[in-house]
């Protein structure tokens, strides 16, 4: 086999209702359901795509929400390679809450270097036109929390949404770059069983 | 049977309230009135009349409102039509309560007679009637609902405030002005002066007085849910993508993940704070498991059976068995549940059982009015509320919009469980709304179509699940312990199959657990399940047998393509939709019966299915089940199913060896 094909985890954060699994179903089924239902627990799916050369599986987790699911959602967080802050363009607080998600990331993903780690941020629901949320707010918040790329996306008709997985595919690879990241470093714990390398399911 | 006058009428909207707490003379402090107000036409006068709902409907002579409640079509009554005892009395329920709820789907029968009232109750003397002509001015307030105050011209006694907690006072004052001019009045812009003209000038103004009071009842504050609702486009197909495997990867070890969850959900620690010790047991033969039939669900004679003249129900232990092995037929799940739930006391008569609704209503509905007035700056102030209330109006457009009861834009049963969700919020401030909750209320409410007696229901299941929800999550710790006691005991090798790959703790149960299954079966499925769950037979924690029966499904697949912690995960996640619910029914109690003529049992399994504790043993297997020995092997075990503190010295952790 010649193509090496890495598995990136990447995990989409933000308030409940912001639009997380719309966002994740829109890129990897490429459908819509406006009344898809709230998220109970966590899902993930994968997504094999190439980014200038590189063939990478994305496996995207989704989780829920609300504060009350912490506990739960957080342990998912670890071996992260991204995360997608994720807001809402028409819920003010849903943006106001980003730095919440991002410290929350951060503390229990127990990220080595929090200043290089790469965020991406998203402002969902650009296809609605009631915004409470500006582009140049966002941008600002970006700018001032880390220089985050920022993507305004609409999963209900498509918009940026393959382009912001994209980028972050690019973000990890570039951070990959530096640290070469493509070897696992992980110190494989003895008394584990070795897992198969080659994911299964239908 | 009267042969009244012809009458018509114009308008009608239920949910009106009269608070006589305002009235000086009153003891009843809480009493709020609730009723219906009309507008009828009786042989050309213009009557205005509203009723209080006590009121004795005599269903030989009604009328039903049409959807809009201002289109009135006969009800025609076939004799017989509704002679069977079961329907009558829910029909005279419904009758009587229906008419309060913001929305009903149903034909809605309502009383047309005057005077025919038979003024028992107390609060019939909030019945009122005047005719539009001596009308002198209704004023328009607000306090975050409107409320009408209507001035007669030859001024008696002030007439009560009629207060549309549920609105239609605008629907109310444009039904009027098609028989009255309603001008503002030059010192009160919020007062409308009443003049009735003549029919045909009236309707010429009409158009004209349109625009004019249009900016008034403009201002009238909508439902807040209202503007929520909207914007949704159908539902389309939606399918998840098949996991694809890449030719070469390398994988992140998920290791550190499970360790994090075994933290979280600290397993045997809990085991180990109550049981102190080992108790170390070999692998227990469990015997061949017996297979069991399901049979056909009740029928309404099969219910009726078990109900004598007043109403109580009697040989409930049979009729519980009854429900238990087939379920319930659709017909009778609104009246059924109510039982099964607690909501209506088994051994109460009918009367009992209407007068505990009555009381329930009232109850409700001061509840629903305290969120209902909170005004926009009152919740500014309050974080809390306005936290509730924006997570339930987004989890409210995102709970089963592919049933008819719930689909579409404006579907009034989007609007009930709002509501019936906000006002647990009132009910249980410190929970509030947890995601989850949405989702158990649904079938409620589908069922009983009702937004009272949903959620009285919905109160009861949520005294079961509470736990689930509470802050510390300790109902969803306790059952993925006792799940994973249970697994140890029924399949070692496959528990430590799953314990090799980081998933022992049983995580990817959570969603089946939180909410009982719900997202894992079709709607049908889930009424099935449930009305099954809360005969509370054959054991305690049944639910946690479903769960190991659809695992015993499952675990050759899980295990033959050696999935590791992400895949078996995303496995279980993806059994939701293919279940079948007969078939993991009769293999969980398969189950039930294969661990309880097990005669060496360990304890903790024995606590959890209750067998050892007293309370089971008012379980109703008279029946069916083959009588099983109860393994006792501890005395120890309070009613709660909980090891008292004084059994340390002799409890012990199960230590399984394979």
């Amino acid at each position: 086999m010649t193509t090496k094909t890495s598995l990136l985890k990447v995990i989409l954060l933000g308030d409940g209702g912001v639009g997380k699994s719309s966002i994740m179903n829109r890129y990897v089924t490429n459908k819509f359901d406006a009344h898809l239902f709230h998220t109970i627990g966590v899902e993930f799916l994968n997504k094999d795509l190439e980014v200038d050369g590189h063939q990478v599986t994305l496996q995207i987790w989704d989780t829920a929400g609300q504060e009350r699911f912490r506990s739960l959602r957080t342990p998912f967080y670890r071996g992260s390679d991204c995360c997608l802050l994720t807001f809402s363009v028409d819920d003010n607080q849903s943006f106001f809450n980003l730095g919440n998600w991002k410290k929350e990331f951060i503390y229990y993903a127990d990220v080595k270097e929090p200043e290089k780690f790469p965020f991406v941020v998203l402002g969902n629901k650009v296809d609605v036109t009631e915004r409470q949320v500006s582009t140049e707010e966002a941008q600002r918040w970006c700018q001032e929390n880390g220089d985050y790329p920022y993507y305004e996306t609409s999963a209900k008709d498509a918009t940026n949404v393959a382009v912001a997985f994209e980028e972050a595919v690019r973000r990890v690879l570039a951070m990959d770059e530096r640290t070469d990241h493509l070897i696992p470093t992980d110190t494989v714990k003895l008394h584990r069983k070795p897992r198969s390398a080659v994911p299964c399911c239908s | 049977m009267a042969a009244d006058s012809v009458h018509k009428v114009i308008f009608e909207h239920e949910g009106v309230f009269i608070h006589p707490s305002s009235d000086e003379d009153t003891i009843e402090q809480d009493l709020l009135v609730s009723g219906s107000l009309r507008i009828i036409d009786k042989d050309g006068e213009i009557i205005v009349e509203y009723r209080p709902l006590e009121d004795t409907v005599d269903p030989s002579n009604m009328l039903c409102a049409g959807k809009d409640s201002s289109s009135v079509v006969e009800w025609t009554q076939c004799p017989g039509d509704r002679s069977h005892q079961l329907l009558e009395t829910q029909q005279s329920y419904e009758t009587e309560w229906d008419m309060i709820n913001a929305v009903s789907f149903r034909k809605r029968p309502c009383s047309n007679r005057e005077g025919s009232l038979n003024h028992s109750h107390e609060r019939t003397r909030w019945a009122l009637t005047f005719s539009v002509s001596e009308l002198r001015s209704i004023t328009v307030k607000e306090e975050g609902w409107t409320f009408l105050i209507c001035k007669l011209k030859e001024a008696s006694t002030p007439l009560p405030a009629l207060h549309f907690h549920q609105g239609g006072s605008r629907e109310f004052l444009e039904s009027l002005r098609r028989f009255a001019l309603l001008t503002e009045s030059p010192d009160d812009e919020m007062c409308l002066l009443v003049s009735t003209p003549n029919k045909a000038l009236s309707q010429s103004f009409e158009n004209l007085l349109d625009d004019n009071s249009f900016g008034l009842v403009h201002k009238f504050r909508k439902d807040p849910y209202v503007a929520t609702l909207g914007g949704f486009s159908k539902v389309t197909n939606y399918i998840f993508d098949a996991l694809r495997g890449s030719e070469e990867q390398h994988q992140r070890p998920p290791e550190e993940v499970a360790d994090l969850l075994g933290e979280v959900i600290p397993g045997l620690e809990i085991n180990q704070q109550e049981e102190p010790g080992f108790e170390v047991i070999t692998r227990i033969d469990l015997g061949t498991r017996p297979q069991v039939m399901r049979r056909e669900p009740v029928s309404v004679d099969n219910w009726t059976k078990h109900q004598d003249p007043e109403g109580r129900m009697i040989n409930i232990p049979h009729l519980k068995h009854t429900i238990f092995k087939g379920g319930l037929c659709h017909a009778m799940r609104k009246e059924a549940w109510k039982f099964l739930l607690g909501y209506f006391p088994w051994d109460s008569t009918l009367e009992e059982r209407k007068a505990l609704q009555r009381s329930k209503t009232d109850e409700y509905f001061r509840m629903k009015l305290q969120w209902k007035s909170v005004s926009e700056e009152q919740e500014r102030r309050n974080s809390r509320l306005r936290d509730y209330r924006s997570l339930i109006e987004k989890d409210v457009n995102r709970t089963d919009r592919t049933n008819r009861f719930y689909e579409g834009i404006d579907n009034p049963g989007l609007a009930l469980l709002h509501d019936i969700l906000m006002t647990y919020c009132m009910y249980d401030f410190d929970l509030g709304y947890v995601q989850g909750m949405s989702d158990l209320l649904s079938p409620i409410l589908y069922v009983m179509e009702n937004e009272v007696d949903a959620f009285w229901c919905f109160v009861s299941f949520m005294d079961q699940m509470h736990q689930n929800f509470e802050e510390q999550m300790q109902g969803m710790k306790t059952q993925l312990i006792q799940l994973s006691t249970l697994l140890r005991l029924l399949d070692l090798a496959f528990w430590n199959y799953l314990e090799s790959q980081d998933s022992g703790y049983l995580y990817f149960c959570f969603r089946w657990l939180l909410i009982r299954f719900k997202r894992e079966l079709s709607f049908q499925d889930v009424l099935r399940l449930w009305e099954v769950m809360w005969t509370s037979l054959p054991c305690l924690n049944f639910h946690l047998l479903v769960c190991c029966a659809i695992l015993d499904s499952e675990k050759q697949k899980i295990m033959e393509e050696n999935y590791g912690f992400n895949e078996i995960l995303k496995h279980i996640n993806e059994l939701s939709m293919k279940l079948d619910i007969e078939e993991i029914l009769q293999k969980a109690e398969g189950i039930c019966l294969q661990i309880k003529s097990c005669k060496d049992l360990p304890h903790s399994v024995s606590v959890i299915l209750g067998f050892d504790s007293n309370i089971s043993s008012s379980d109703p297997t008279g029946c069916g089940s083959p009588p099983a020995p109860r393994p006792i092997q501890r005395q120890d075990v309070c009613s709660n199913g909980h090891l008292r503190k004084n059994s340390s010295h002799n409890s012990c952790k199960v230590a399984f060896i394979s």
